[in-house]
């Protein structure tokens, strides 16, 4: 054969480059990666599921309140805002608990109540809510000239 | 005369051979024997849109609890208001996050409502299948979740998704997406959004667990999902959708 060396050396290059195409693959493919099924849907590092596992809760529900604020939680249990989460207004848990005590957010500002009960378009008709505060205080029979905060008639734990 | 149909036999031979190699090489690919790999899809999520009141704090806790950067949104509520003649209009502020104006030309509007939206993790889930680097997957559980590390940003399926539910992370430059906080619900807690939610708008659970409110209202409701027709068959059914929601 006029040629075989030519054909050698094509052959010898061919297989080196299969040989590193497969030792990188081996390096850069994670060993459990589509170990879990289908192409389509389960080719994927099969750690990954447990690595967001793992990832940290911030908000953490109202009965972890239960132990230091007990006279909230019970007035709050007992009425109408029963539905709304203590972390809805006071934020999230993680933020109260890890860092400082003035992280947990006290806000009885009219803007805080007004952000569920405007009367805003979109909202189901028997939702409880008002067009302006001005207006709601004078039909009250309150003057609005005096400021009043929604909290002086309201109990935001228990609500009227 | 005789050559060529020798010749032609003989492509022939080889062409089946190559075939039928080709094809049971495909077929012996390891995993496409046990196409579903084990995945259940028993968690759903339910959205009613007649108890949405709009207030954002169901966006405002998402972004808390899953460190989502500003001006990306996991879930978000949009506001859909319907014309006297016809027309709808649909506003999302900000995701809904800070609330909801009211609208100026109030006497025009036919109805108006509130349809919180966020990932709808899928049981044929597109996003899952154009990614070309396996970054994107389906749970055991029937989450379809991102392997931020796998992922190389391409954005494809942020493309494919029908919903508009996944994001380009600005730190990360990885694709990103709601998760139905799928490290709350493996410790048996709810998701954030149904957590903080103040009306009981947002329902998240098992559908065979007949404690949870949930399952009443699976087996009760007419209920609805979002573009069925693209065959994604989405998880998060909704209570009270409108017709012009899209």
């Amino acid at each position: 054969m006029k040629h075989a060396a030519h054909i050698l050396r094509l052959v010898v290059v061919l297989i080196l480059v299969g040989v590193i195409f497969f030792a990188v693959r081996s390096i850069m493919v994670p060993e459990d990666f589509g170990t879990q099924g289908s192409y389509s849907y389960g080719y994927f590092r099969a750690a990954s599921e447990q690595e967001q596992k793992e990832l940290v809760p911030v908000f953490r529900g109202s009965e972890k309140c239960k132990g230091c604020h007990d006279a909230q939680y019970n007035t709050w249990a007992q009425g109408k805002h029963y539905s709304v989460a203590c972390e809805t207004c006071h934020g999230s848990w993680h933020a109260h608990n890890n860092n400082t005590k003035d992280a947990m957010i006290k806000d009885n500002s009219p803007d805080a109540c007004m952000l569920c009960h405007a009367s805003v378009a979109g909202r189901p008709a028997t939702f409880p809510q008002i067009d302006s505060i001005d207006d709601h205080i004078a039909r009250k029979g309150g003057d609005p000239k005096e400021g009043q905060r929604c909290s002086a008639c309201h109990n935001p734990h228990n609500p009227l | 005369m005789d050559n060529e149909r020798r010749q032609f036999l003989k492509q022939a031979c080889w062409t089946l051979l190559g075939g039928g190699l080709m094809v049971s090489g495909a077929l012996s690919i390891p995993g496409r024997a046990h196409a579903s790999g084990g995945r259940q899809h028993l968690y759903v999520f339910l959205v009613d849109t007649n108890r949405c009141i709009g207030c954002g704090k169901c966006v405002a806790a998402c972004r808390k609890e899953n460190n989502v950067p500003q001006e990306s949104y996991r879930t978000w509520i949009e506001r859909y208001a319907i014309g006297n003649d016809g027309t709808v209009h649909v506003d999302s502020p900000h995701g809904g996050e800070h609330g909801f104006k009211p609208l100026p030309n109030a006497a025009d509007i036919a109805r108006s409502f509130f349809v919180p939206k966020l990932c709808n993790h899928c049981k044929q889930p597109n996003c899952v299948q154009v990614c070309p680097v396996g970054a994107t997957y389906v749970s055991k559980e029937g989450f379809v979740l991102v392997d931020e590390r796998q992922c190389v940003g391409c954005g494809y399926c942020i493309q494919a998704c029908p919903y508009g539910a996944r994001y380009m992370h600005a730190v990360r430059h990885t694709a990103d997406k709601c998760t139905w906080c799928y490290h709350r619900v493996m410790k048996g807690m709810q998701p954030a959004c149904v957590l903080v939610c103040p009306v009981g708008a947002r329902m998240f659970g098992r559908i065979d667990d007949q404690r949870s409110p949930l399952y009443a209202v699976m087996k009760q409701e007419k209920l609805q999902v979002l573009k069925p027709e693209t065959g994604n068959e989405p998880m998060v059914h909704y209570r009270g959708l409108d017709k012009e929601v899209r």
